[in-house]
C-alpha cells in the first residue's frame, strides 16, 4: 500500500513539474488565471493581518547580540496597529538546540502571549538535531498542524527531516547538531517533510473546497532554490501536487534569512528575514530578481534583519510587509510585496 | 618536491632583481612541472584551503559564538577578487586580510590575527578558492558576488 502511494506521488510530482514549467513559460497566463480566481471568489473574507517572525538563532550566553534584535522585534510587534491576529514563528528559535536556548526563546515568545497575542510555531534544523526535537516538542507540542482563521486554512509543517547521517559516522548528538548547524553541511543531505506528513497533509485538505484560501508555512522553501544550502524541501513537488486543487496558496518560509519571492502554479512563495543575521544570495538566478534586499552594513547588528506582517484582504490578495531597522527594502516594496 | 622548493627560491631571487620580460624567458626555458609535481603542489594548497574552511566555521576566532560562515556560507559575499578596495567600514583602501580582521573584530567580537599568520593565510586561501575562476576586479564596490556554485555533499566540487 505504501509503495503504491509512493509511485503515485512520483507520477503526480512529474505532472506538477510539467505544470510549473508551463506557467513559467507563460507568466502572463498565470497572472490572468489568478486574477480570474480572485474575482470569482464568492465568500468574501474578513480582512486581517498576522506576523511572521523567525530564525532568531538564540545562543546560550546572556545579553547576546541576537537577544537584542529578537527583543526589539517583539517590542515592535507589540506596538503594531492594527494588532496582528496572531504570530507565526517560522523555525530556528535556537542556535544549537540546547534546552537553555529554547527556554530563552520561549520566554521571548511568552511576552506575546502575555499581551494577548497567540503564537504558532514550527521547528527549524537548529532547534531539532541535538535531541531529535525532544525538548522542542515538550515545549511547543506537535511540529505540524493546521487551523482555520477567518475563513483561511493555515498549515504548518516540519520540513527539516533528513535521513540518518550520524549513526554510521558514530557521531555524538553534539556532533550531529554542529554538522547540520552549518548551512553548507557536507554530510547532512537534503531534507523534507517525509511520508507521514505527506499523508497527514492529504487527509487535512481532503474535505476543503478548491476556493478555500490556504496559507502554508514551512521552515524551508517549497521550491528548489539552492540545494547546497538546503534552500529546498525534498518532497516539495508532492506538497505542491496535494495543494494544486486550490485556487490559490500562499507559501511562507524562513531559513533563507533574506527577501526572496517565487511563483509555482497556483502558489506564491515568499521568504522571511531572520532577526539574527542575513544570508547572502546563492549563486543562482533569482526567479524574481526585483524582489530582493539591498546591501547590508555588517557593522550594524540591526541591519539585514527583521520580521514581516502579512495582510490578507477580502479576496485573499495578500501583502507581505517587511519590518526592518535599516535601508534594506527597495522603494518599490517598502509598503509590501504583493502575494 | 625538494627540487621544486629550490626552483621556487631561485625564481623568487631572480624575480627580485630582474625585469618581468627576462623572467618570462627563464620560465620558457624551464621544463614544465610534471603531473606529479602539480599534484603535490595542489595537495599542499588544498590542505591550506581545508584548514581555512575549518577556521571559517570555527567559533574560536570570536567571542560571541559566531563564525565567518554565519554570514558567508561557502565564502559567499566575501568577494576576494574585488580587493584591495575602499572599505566604507574600515575607512580606507583595505586588503582582503584587513577586511577579514575587521570581521573578526566587529561582528565576531574577537581578537585580530597577525596578518602574516598561518591562520590568516588559511582563511584567505579558503575565500579565494571559493571564488576560483572569477576575473580580478580590484576596487569593485558596485555589487556583491556569489561564490562558485557548489553541489550538495562533501568537498568543494
Amino acid at each position: 500500500m505504501r509503495i503504491s502511494r509512493r509511485k503515485l506521488f512520483k507520477v503526480s510530482a512529474k505532472a506538477g513539474v510539467a505544470a510549473i514549467t508551463a506557467s513559467a513559460l507563460s507568466p502572463l497566463m498565470g497572472v490572468v488565471n489568478v486574477a480570474e480566481a480572485r474575482s470569482s471568489r464568492r465568500n468574501k473574507l474578513q480582512p486581517f493581518n498576522f506576523v511572521v517572525i523567525g530564525d532568531t538563532h538564540l545562543y546560550e550566553m546572556s545579553n547576546h547580540r541576537f537577544d537584542k534584535t529578537f527583543s526589539r522585534a517583539i517590542d515592535d510587534i507589540l506596538k503594531l496597529r492594527p494588532r496582528p491576529d496572531f504570530v507565526l514563528f517560522i523555525g530556528d528559535l535556537a542556535q544549537f538546540g540546547k534546552v537553555k536556548e529554547l527556554e530563552k526563546g520561549k520566554r521571548f515568545l511568552d511576552r506575546l502571549e502575555r499581551a494577548g497575542i497567540k503564537y504558532f510555531i514550527i521547528p527549524g534544523e537548529h532547534d531539532w538535531y541535538l535531541d531529535m526535537g525532544r525538548t522542542w516538542k515538550r515545549m511547543f507540542g506537535k511540529p505540524f498542524w493546521s487551523f482555520d482563521h477567518k475563513g483561511v486554512h493555515f498549515i504548518g509543517m516540519n520540513s527539516i527531516l533528513v535521513e540518518d547521517y550520524w549513526t554510521a559516522r558514530n557521531m555524538s548528538p553534539e556532533e550531529r547538531m554542529l554538522a547540520i548547524a552549518e548551512l553548507e553541511c557536507h554530510v547532512c543531505g537534503l531534507w523534507g517533510v517525509g511520508e507521514r506528513q505527506l499523508e497527514w497533509l492529504e487527509k487535512d485538505v481532503k474535505k476543503l473546497s478548491p476556493d478555500t484560501p490556504v496559507v502554508v508555512f514551512t521552515h524551508s522553501p517549497l521550491w528548489e532554490y539552492y540545494p547546497r544550502w538546503n534552500f529546498q524541501t525534498k518532497d516539495a513537488p508532492q506538497i505542491r501536487e496535494i495543494l494544486s486543487k486550490f485556487e490559490k496558496v500562499i507559501a511562507i518560509h524562513g531559513h533563507v534569512h533574506q527577501v526572496v519571492y517565487n511563483r509555482t502554479g497556483n502558489m506564491v512563495h515568499i521568504g522571511n528575514l531572520a532577526t539574527a543575521w542575513p544570508w547572502p544570495y546563492p549563486p543562482v538566478e533569482l526567479p524574481y530578481p526585483k524582489v530582493r534586499m539591498l546591501r547590508v552594513d555588517p557593522g550594524d547588528i540591526y541591519d539585514g534583519v527583521g520580521f514581516a506582517s502579512t495582510y490578507i484582504d477580502e479576496t485573499f490578495i495578500g501583502t507581505m510587509k517587511y519590518h526592518t531597522w535599516a535601508e534594506l527594502i527597495p522603494d518599490e516594496f517598502k509598503d509590501g510585496v504583493p502575494l | 618536491m625538494r627540487f621544486l622548493k629550490a626552483g621556487a627560491l631561485l625564481g623568487a631571487g631572480v624575480l627580485t632583481g630582474l625585469s618581468i620580460s627576462l623572467f618570462m624567458n627563464i620560465a620558457e626555458a624551464r621544463k614544465p612541472f610534471s603531473q606529479e609535481d602539480l599534484k603535490l603542489m595542489n595537495e599542499e594548497l588544498m590542505a591550506l584551503v581545508k584548514k581555512g574552511d575549518e577556521l571559517w566555521h570555527s567559533p574560536k576566532l570570536g567571542k560571541n559564538g559566531l563564525t565567518c560562515a554565519n554570514c558567508h556560507p561557502d565564502g559567499a559575499n566575501s568577494n576576494p577578487h574585488t580587493f584591495p578596495k575602499f572599505q566604507d567600514n574600515v575607512g580606507k583602501v583595505a586588503t582582503l586580510r584587513e577586511m577579514i580582521n575587521w570581521c573578526i573584530k566587529k561582528p565576531l567580537e574577537g581578537k585580530e590575527l597577525p596578518e602574516d599568520s598561518e591562520e590568516m593565510k588559511a582563511l584567505e586561501a579558503y575565500a579565494i578558492y571559493m571564488y576560483r575562476g572569477y576575473p580580478l576586479k580590484p576596487g569593485d564596490n558596485t555589487r556583491e558576488y556569489p561564490p562558485v556554485k557548489v553541489k550538495s555533499g562533501p568537498g568543494y566540487p
